[in-house]
Parts: structure tokens; C-alpha cells; sequence
């Protein structure tokens, strides 16, 4: 009962537009036109359709709803913090509150990587799709022609590690940095309530499931 | 003679931004082209439109008897052949051969066939030394090159290229230059060689290579003359992004008759006024 | 007083033999524009990341000799491919020029000062709300070397720095070097546009193979061992070319010159 209760809310929050106050253009991930909330929700349940498959394979019918809400909401709210947080704004954030730049650089590069390399991706289907590569034919054709578009593009991402390395490093994101933060998002009171209000529920939680 | 690239009033636009507005031009074979016009201005767009990877909106793109709406780019590889900007992100095989034969290969090519256009390409590049090089061991200039010799390799009818010399150096621009003079002036099935079609900045090159002239303004074709009237008009390059290269400077500022704009042709003009001058 | 001296260096990358760069020695004031040519592989962009403390310390590999650099700001170095050097960590262009002085931590409103001068600079005022993911090659080369301006680097090394651009945006980048130089800067630039350099260097350092081959005032770029070697300007080239005899003419302003006097 308690899974439904918390799938429910974390579903419903997934559902609205907004992200963090103050931003308009926070929502990258998300095409523009469209629901924003609509969108995560969708993309959330096709990733968690496989765990429900499984699930219904092993389980009966209520231990597979119960587990499949769970499964659904953890990967809700994941996609719904990649779709709504943009890795700028978590860097500043995290330079506001007082993390060293390069520890925020890992996690925002990791959030930022997609567009890119969806971007290169697409760059190195045309280049091989006008050397000749199609798409047809049998399974085994298909591999291959998978092979060709998969690995140019973590070979040439590899490639580019070192200079990325160099790039960074001449612009001094070095560790032990004491990086400006440019405009560091609002940070109310209210929020940090909040915040420490869901640290306390988690931690009731634990304790209640522990008894 | 069919030629090797016809657009008849062809028109493209991205959602509601229009990019290219009834261009229409003929290539024939062996024809050495420059696409000329400011960022923006449509000529990566036509570039997708002649290799397929897009469809125009308006009009009709010809690749000697196809059109392209009917052909697929995997398709229409077997008459285009390109090379784009980022074309080094493109290489995967574990040899730089291997990487140039792809194209070949994937056309369905025999392996005999296969082998002698792998080797072909390399000669003409001269990167015969480097065949058997990973291609990411090699420095990112002769990665470029390698690209384009996986173009070279496909012997196509068309060659259409995108910034071919950007971070090449004088020597391997000139590599380029004379592969590509090789090509086009190659006796191929259609009775000349390949036509080129060439987006370029570096005039030094296109000056070289090529000697005709399209110039895309926001979406139309501004102009399509000789590349040696383009440069001799300093103001109009001017508002294109463009300087006239050092030759053609040179021709203007000493007056030399005809105007050459390639180093060698300026070179025997100069021999030839300054020995007439010393002795009348 | 800005100064950066290369004693007799030595370097190798990690896991190679054949040194990179071998016994190279060279000088920089502040104020000084040095050009280093060469062909591809001959140890200008290696020199570039010895002199900007990035190799050995950040690439690895060994380095025998001595490397001092002094000066009142830091080295910085602009890297041939601009799509590599974007922090990933900006939303705007303005931004992403102010990821640089960000680091350094510097106070907020010196922050904007230097990046609003930097745009100006590379003429990029148009585009400072743009993402710039969404540039063409030429607006992302001249962010980055805005990015770089922006942290008042006392030494400012460009590694083929207008690869991405069109000749007009050229044009401005070099006058651009003359500018900074004028103010104090530091200079040293790898290039092949080598017909822009009579204009912009007060030396030429030519490497061949890891070493210096030659060193000289810009008119070494009309001398007869740079013009065989096809690393001189295109002037020189045509007229030995032609079979004029030396010396030749550098730019186009010099051959016209001579022309009048025959």
C-alpha cells in the first residue's frame, strides 16, 4: 500500500510542467510544443515496460503491480530529473553550496553528454548511410550495419577525451578550484524545509520498514 | 551528354524557415565547382539534397538520370560521393584500407574490384605508406584525408565536399588538389571524369582546383560565373566573408595579362613579362 | 614583465622513443608575436602544450630541459578543434566565455567586464544568448578564443586558430593578435596561413622534425630555404616561381614595389 501511495505522488509530480522556480528554459531534454510532464511520464513507462514484462513473468499479479509501481517510480523520477534539470544550473548550484567545480563537472558533463553525442550519432549515420551503408537486408546485415554506426561513435568520442581533458584543464577546472559562482539559483528557505522534511521522511520510512 | 548534377527550381525549407528558394543549376561531367555563400546561406543544405539525405520541398534534384527522391542515399552512393565536415568521426575499421574499402564493399562491389579502388584512393591521396595504420593513430589532417579517399574509392560521378582543406596543411592541400584534378580529369562510363562540387573558404585551394563559381545568398543563387571573374572582383568576395587570395592579388597589384589566379599560371606569366621587359 | 623561456627541450609523449620536440630553445616577451611553422607532425602544437604547462603535466610523457614562464596573468591555450573545447557546462554564450574567470574566481563584476570585452572582441555581441551547442564552426572558434581572452591570459597560445573561420573572420582574428600584443600580451601562434603572418609576427620559427630549423624575422618567410620547403608566402613562391632572382618579395605590397622600380 505504502509503494502505490508513493508511485501515485511521483507519478503525479512527473505529470506537472514545471521544474525548478525561476527558470523558463530549464526543460532541454524535453521537446518544445509538447506537455513537458506528458512526455517524461511517456518515456518513464517505456523504460519500465520491461521490468513489468519480467515481473508478470515470475510474479503473480499483486506482488508484479507492487514491484512494477516501484520499478516505475524510481525510473520516473530519474528521467524526470534529466529531463528537468539543466546540467548548468545544477553546476552553479552545487558551486553555491559549496562543492568543488570539478566534482559538479562530472555530474553535469554526464547529464549533458546525450544531446551531443545524439547529435554526432546522427552525423556519422549520414556520413556511412552516403558511403553505402544500408539499413536492409537479414539480421546479420543489420549487426553489421549496427557496428558501423556504434563504434565510429565511441571510437571518435574516445579520441576526443584527451583534448577535452586539455580544453578544461587551459580553462582551469582544476581540482581544488574556488570556482565564482556566475548567478546561483534561488535557494528559499522554505526549500531547504523541504529538503530536510524529505531526508526526515526517508529516514522514518527506513525505520518504520526496519522495525 | 547527361549531365552529372541537374537541379530544376528546387526549394527546401526547415519547418517554416526557408533555406534554399528555387535554385536551379547543371554540372556536367568533370565540371570543378565551388559552392560559395556566407554561414546559413543554404549550401550544407544542398549538399543533403544531393546526396539524399534530404528531399527538396520544390523541384527536383537529378544525379545524371536519378532523381533523388527515388533513390536512397545508400543508393545514389553508387554516383555520389562525399565528404563532410566531421568526416573523421566517420572511421571505424581497424586499417585505414579497411576503412577506405567500406564504401566499396557495402556497394556490393567484387573483392578484386574492391581491392583495386582501395588502392587507387590511397595512390591518388599517397597515403599508401599509412594503409595498414589504425585510422586513429594517424594525426587528424591525414584522418581527413582518409575520409576522403573512402569517398575516392566509391569512383563515383560526383564528388561533393564540405570544407575538404579545413585543418590541412600546405602540403597536404596540395595532395588534395592534385587527387582531385586526377578525378576530374579522368575519362570514366560517362565519357568525362567526376564533377566536383566543392564548399570551400580556403579560395587559395579553390583557385587551384576549381574554375566555376556558385555563390548561394540566402537561399538563392546569387551568381554562378568563372571562379577567376569571382576573384578578380575584390568588393563583391568581400561581402560573401571572402579576400581574394594572395595570386590573384598579386595578378591585380602588377597588372599581369590574363589575370591568372593559379600560383604556376601567374608564375610562367611573370617569367614571361619580366624577361620581355629586360630585353625588349 | 611577462616572459617565457624554453631551454633546450626535450620531450617525448608517453609509450614513444622518437622525441616530439628535441633541443628547442626559445624565447617570449610580453609583447611579442612568435610564429611557428611547420608541416603537420613537425612539433608546433607540441611546443604549444610545453609551453602552456599542459605537457608533461597533464598529457604525461618526459620532458629534459628547463621551461620558465613569468608573468602578472595565466598561459592559456586556444586548441585547433573548437567542438572539443566547449565547457559542456553553458547555457548562452555568455556564459560560456565566462566559464574561464569563473575558475580563476574572480569577483562577479570583473567576470563581466572581461566578457563583455571579449565579446566585443571576437564580434559576438549578436550571439551571447545563443546555446552554444546550435554554432557553426566559425561562431564556436571565435567563442573559444573569447573564452580564453576573457581570463587576461599574460601568454596566449593559438593552435591553428582560424581553421574554422572564413578569410573576413580571419582577417579580424589576426588583427586581433596585434591588438593584444600592443597591450602586453604574449604570443606565440602555429599556423598555416602563412600569408597572414608578414603582418602580424615579429618571428619565425621554422620546425622540421621536432627541431628548429630556422629562426627569423618574418622576411625569413621570403627566404630561399622556406620557399623550396613550400612554407613560405605565396608571393615568394610565385616569384621564385617564376625564376626572378632573390630576394624575394614577401607580400604582395613588396612585389608591387619592386615591379615600379625595374
Amino acid at each position: 500500500m505504502g509503494g502505490l501511495a508513493t508511485a501515485v505522488v511521483a507519478l503525479a509530480l512527473t505529470l506537472t510542467p514545471g521544474a525548478s522556480p525561476g527558470s523558463t528554459n530549464t526543460v532541454t531534454a524535453v521537446s518544445p510544443g509538447s506537455r513537458p510532464g506528458l512526455v517524461v511520464f511517456r518515456t518513464a513507462l517505456l523504460t519500465a515496460a520491461p521490468f513489468w514484462l519480467f515481473l508478470l513473468l515470475l510474479h503473480d499479479l499483486p506482488t508484479t503491480i507492487a514491484i512494477g509501481l516501484r520499478v516505475t517510480t524510481m525510473v520516473a523520477s530519474f528521467v524526470w530529473v534529466v529531463g528537468a534539470l539543466p546540467p548548468p544550473r545544477l553546476v552553479e548550484a552545487m558551486v553555491a553550496a559549496g562543492w568543488s567545480a570539478s566534482v559538479a563537472y562530472v555530474f553535469a558533463a554526464t547529464l549533458a553528454a546525450a544531446p551531443v553525442l545524439r547529435a554526432r550519432a546522427r552525423r556519422i549515420a549520414d556520413a556511412q548511410r552516403c558511403r553505402g551503408l544500408s539499413a536492409r537486408g537479414g539480421l546479420a546485415h543489420r549487426l553489421r550495419a549496427l557496428w558501423a554506426l556504434a563504434l565510429p561513435l565511441i571510437l571518435s568520442s574516445l579520441h576526443e577525451v584527451d583534448e577535452r581533458a586539455l580544453a578544461l584543464e587551459t580553462r582551469r577546472l582544476v581540482p581544488g578550484a574556488r570556482r565564482t559562482s556566475l548567478s546561483p539559483p534561488p535557494d528559499r528557505g522554505a526549500e531547504r524545509l523541504a529538503r530536510w522534511g524529505l531526508v526526515a521522511a526517508c529516514a522514518a520510512a527506513l525505520g518504520w520498514r526496519l522495525r | 551528354m547527361t549531365a552529372a548534377l541537374r537541379l530544376d527550381g528546387v526549394s527546401f525549407s526547415y519547418g517554416v524557415v526557408q533555406v534554399l528558394a528555387d535554385v536551379s543549376l547543371v554540372l556536367a561531367p568533370g565540371e570543378r565547382v565551388a559552392l560559395l555563400g556566407r554561414n546559413g546561406a543554404g549550401k550544407s543544405t544542398l549538399v543533403r539534397l544531393v546526396t539524399g539525405l534530404a528531399r527538396p520541398a520544390a523541384g527536383t534534384v537529378w544525379v545524371g538520370d536519378w532523381d533523388t527522391r527515388d533513390h536512397s542515399p545508400d543508393v545514389l552512393a553508387r554516383r555520389v560521393g562525399s565528404v563532410f565536415q566531421h568526416a573523421d568521426q566517420q572511421l571505424f575499421a581497424r586499417t585505414l584500407e579497411d576503412d577506405v574499402a567500406f564504401g566499396p564493399r557495402a556497394l556490393g562491389f567484387e573483392r578484386s574490384d574492391v581491392a583495386g579502388r582501395v588502392a587507387r584512393a590511397l595512390d591518388a591521396l599517397e597515403l599508401g605508406a599509412q594503409a595498414r595504420e589504425h585510422p586513429y593513430d594517424l594525426p587528424p589532417a591525414l584522418r581527413k584525408l582518409a575520409a576522403l579517399a573512402g569517398a575516392l574509392a566509391l569512383e563515383p560521378a560526383l564528388l561533393v565536399l564540405d570544407e575538404p582543406t579545413a585543418g590541412l596543411d600546405r602540403a597536404l592541400r596540395a595532395r588534395v588538389t592534385r587527387a582531385l584534378l586526377e578525378r576530374a580529369g579522368r575519362a570514366g562510363a560517362g565519357g568525362g571524369g567526376a564533377a566536383l562540387l566543392v564548399i570551400t573558404h580556403d579560395l587559395t585551394f579553390a583557385a587551384e582546383l576549381l574554375d566555376r563559381a556558385l555563390v548561394l545568398d540566402r537561399g538563392r543563387l546569387a551568381c554562378d560565373e568563372s571562379l577567376a571573374g569571382l576573384l578578380g572582383a575584390a568588393a563583391r568576395l568581400e561581402t560573401l566573408g571572402l579576400l581574394r587570395p594572395p595570386v590573384a592579388e598579386l595578378s591585380t597589384a602588377l597588372d599581369l595579362p590574363g589575370r591568372p589566379i593559379r600560383a604556376a599560371d601567374a608564375a610562367r606569366v611573370l617569367a614571361r613579362v619580366a624577361g620581355g621587359r629586360a630585353d625588349p | 614583465m611577462t616572459r617565457l623561456i624554453l631551454e633546450r627541450v626535450t620531450f617525448r609523449y608517453p609509450a614513444t622513443e622518437a622525441p616530439a620536440l628535441e633541443d628547442v630553445s626559445l624565447e617570449v616577451k610580453g609583447g611579442e608575436v612568435v610564429a611557428l611553422v611547420g608541416s603537420v607532425g613537425a612539433g608546433a602544437s607540441t611546443l604549444l602544450l610545453v609551453a602552456g604547462d599542459l605537457a608533461p603535466r597533464v598529457v604525461g610523457g618526459r620532458l629534459e630541459g628547463r621551461v620558465s614562464f613569468d608573468g602578472d596573468g595565466p598561459r592559456a591555450i586556444v586548441l585547433p578543434t573548437p567542438w572539443t573545447q566547449l565547457s559542456g557546462m553553458a547555457f548562452t554564450v555568455w556564459d560560456e566565455v565566462a566559464f574561464g574567470p569563473a575558475n580563476l574566481g574572480l569577483p562577479r563584476d570583473e567576470i563581466s567586464r572581461q566578457v563583455d570585452q571579449a565579446v566585443v572582441r571576437l564580434d559576438l555581441e549578436a550571439l551571447t544568448s545563443r546555446d552554444p551547442t546550435t554554432l557553426s564552426g566559425g561562431e564556436l572558434q571565435r567563442v573559444i578564443v573569447a573564452g580564453i581572452l576573457a581570463m587576461r591570459p599574460a601568454l596566449l597560445l593559438l593552435d591553428e586558430p582560424t581553421a574554422e573561420l572564413d578569410p573576413v573572420g580571419a582577417r579580424t582574428l589576426w588583427k586581433l593578435v596585434r591588438t593584444l600584443a600592443g597591450e602586453g600580451t604574449a604570443i606565440v601562434v602555429a599556423t598555416s596561413e602563412l600569408d597572414a603572418l608578414p603582418a602580424i609576427t615579429d618571428r619565425v620559427v621554422w620546425l622540421e622534425r621536432g627541431r628548429v630549423a630556422a629562426t627569423g624575422p618574418a622576411a625569413l618567410l621570403a627566404s630561399d630555404a622556406l620557399v623550396v620547403a613550400n612554407m613560405g608566402t605565396t608571393v615568394a613562391a610565385v616569384w621564385r616561381a617564376a625564376g626572378l632572382p632573390a630576394p624575394y618579395p614577401l607580400t604582395v605590397a613588396h612585389a608591387a614595389q619592386r615591379w615600379e622600380r625595374r
